[in-house]
């Protein structure tokens, strides 16, 4: 990768100039008593002439460590790519590994995940991108298969569980696999990230934060705040509420509850459960969460 | 198997599945899930009938949840308008559970008359078409002569086989060609 400059104005001053720590430019070395006065010294005691260069002085060491700065993270970037390539294997099999990884390209700006042609498709070959556009059509097909029960709400560990399940019944069925390296499982924060994808596509996936869990929404329908505390108050308890404890205690009034229950049953994202009198509002969605924890708590 | 073999399915447990749903949607899914259920009961535990005021698909103890007379009589009209199923009477107490729909039964029939070789000239009677040791496991295995009949006619129509009739019902003789 090329060594372009970057910044403003430092063509001149350049050498020596990118050693860390603040380094005094050849040009400030006649004024070094003053230089090293506290500024506001300084400045009383520069005649007025002298105060044009001081700021062109402050400029050119601005960009300098601008500059640096620039470099450092172009550096950075080359290293990122040495590191992707040499274990570009571990970035693809190692859900916890891709997640560091993707942690660590974020804050220089580098998205491996969209590019999928060009400089980071041909390092990661495959691209880890495609890892992603794959795993979010899996992440679709398990949402829209179950939306029907669920009215278009899946807890988050539920998707991963069923994906993971799925690709351990596939490799058992295909025993004959030529590697021995044993098939890793998606995280959470894989599942994550596809979610993210799919989103920017429309159609309203997103993951909505419900109490302890994250539920992965699957419907354009537009969920307020009094439905999310309603669904999270649901994971209090069972999986369910009645207007009553909800307006017990949420402190909403019954008008409030009811409308809020009837886009819910409305969009099948809750069952009606009459018993003994009263009505009983559940999410698939956590009642299935809940069942899956009890099973593997026992 | 036994009926207490039957491995229930999750959404068996589900509370408001005992409340017929309100949204049309929902309920859609939630009768869908309920013929599913009843046919998979009946088929695996062998059972030709379903009496509706004996089933015990209609409670779940271990929820405290159970279709009120009401929802029953909802699940059962569902079923019987979806072809799985036919009232035995008039008054709708009893309904016949058609397992597999005729045409996939008549399939059923004649592929295993071919692999037991009985395919260009073998005869067997009704009888042992649904009870008879060579049937072990088949999906027709104790299935109700009606429907074994009307799954026969449909082969017959196709000249697939040939039925003889014998002295009593369940000896009448297929012969399949």
């Amino acid at each position: 990768m090329a060594h372009r400059r970057r910044g403003v104005g430092v063509g001149r001053t350049r050498a020596g100039a990118s050693r860390p720590g603040g380094s005094v430019p050849a040009s400030g070395q006649r004024r070094t008593s003053s230089a090293a006065m506290p500024s506001s010294q300084m400045q009383i005691q520069m005649p007025q002439t002298q105060d044009d260069r001081l700021q062109k002085k402050a400029d050119e060491m601005h960009a300098l460590s601008m500059q640096s700065a620039l470099d450092t993270v172009e550096k950075l970037q080359v290293k990122l790519a040495d590191f992707a390539k040499k274990h570009q294997s571990d970035i693809q099999d190692d859900p916890a590994f891709r997640q560091q990884f993707l942690q660590m390209c974020a804050p220089l700006g580098v998205d491996p995940l969209v590019s999928q042609k060009g400089f980071w498709a041909k390092t990661l070959g495959v691209g880890i991108g495609d890892f992603y556009y794959e795993l979010a059509v899996k992440v679709a097909e398990v949402c829209f298969s179950t939306r029907s029960k669920n009215g278009g709400i899946m807890a988050l560990a539920e998707v991963c569980d069923t994906l993971n399940r799925n690709k351990a019944r596939r490799s058992s069925s295909s025993s004959k696999r030529k590697s021995g390296k044993k098939d890793q499982l998606y995280s959470k924060g894989d599942i994550a990230v596809a979610v993210k994808k799919l989103a920017t596509l429309g159609g309203g996936f997103r993951i909505v934060t419900v109490g302890t869990s994250d539920m992965i929404v699957s419907v354009p329908t537009e969920l307020d705040q009094d439905h999310v505390e309603i669904m999270a108050l649901a994971q209090d308890g069972e999986g369910c509420v009645a207007v009553e404890n909800v307006t017990r205690q949420l402190r909403w009034n019954e008008d409030r509850v009811e409308r809020a229950l009837a886009l819910l049953l409305q969009e099948g994202m809750v069952w009606k459960d009459d018993y003994h009198g009263i009505s009983f509002y559940w999410f698939p969605s956590v009642w299935k969460e809940k069942m899956a924890i009890e099973a593997g708590a026992q | 198997m036994t009926e207490g073999d039957f491995e229930y399915p999750e959404f068996y447990s589900f509370p408001p599945f005992f409340t017929i749903q309100p949204v049309e949607a929902t309920r859609q899914k939630q009768l869908a899930l309920w013929r599913e259920l009843i046919l998979k009961y009946h088929t695996q535990n062998k059972l030709k009938t379903l009496v509706v005021h004996e089933c015990p698909l209609w409670k779940n103890d271990s929820i405290g949840r159970k279709l009120d007379e009401t929802a029953v009589r909802t699940v059962c009209s569902d079923l019987v308008d979806s072809g799985h199923g036919e009232w035995l009477d008039e008054e709708e107490t009893a309904c016949r559970i058609l397992w597999r729909k005729p045409e996939e039964l008549a399939t059923d029939v004649y592929e295993w008359a071919s692999q037991t070789g009985n395919v260009g000239g073998g005869i067997c009677t009704l009888y042992e078409l649904h009870s008879g040791e060579d049937v072990n496991g088949a999906s027709f295995e104790g299935i109700d002569e009606e429907l074994l009949r009307r799954a026969l006619a449909i082969l017959e129509d196709e000249g697939k086989c040939t039925v003889f009739q014998g002295e009593t019902s369940s000896e009448d003789g297929i012969k399949f060609h």
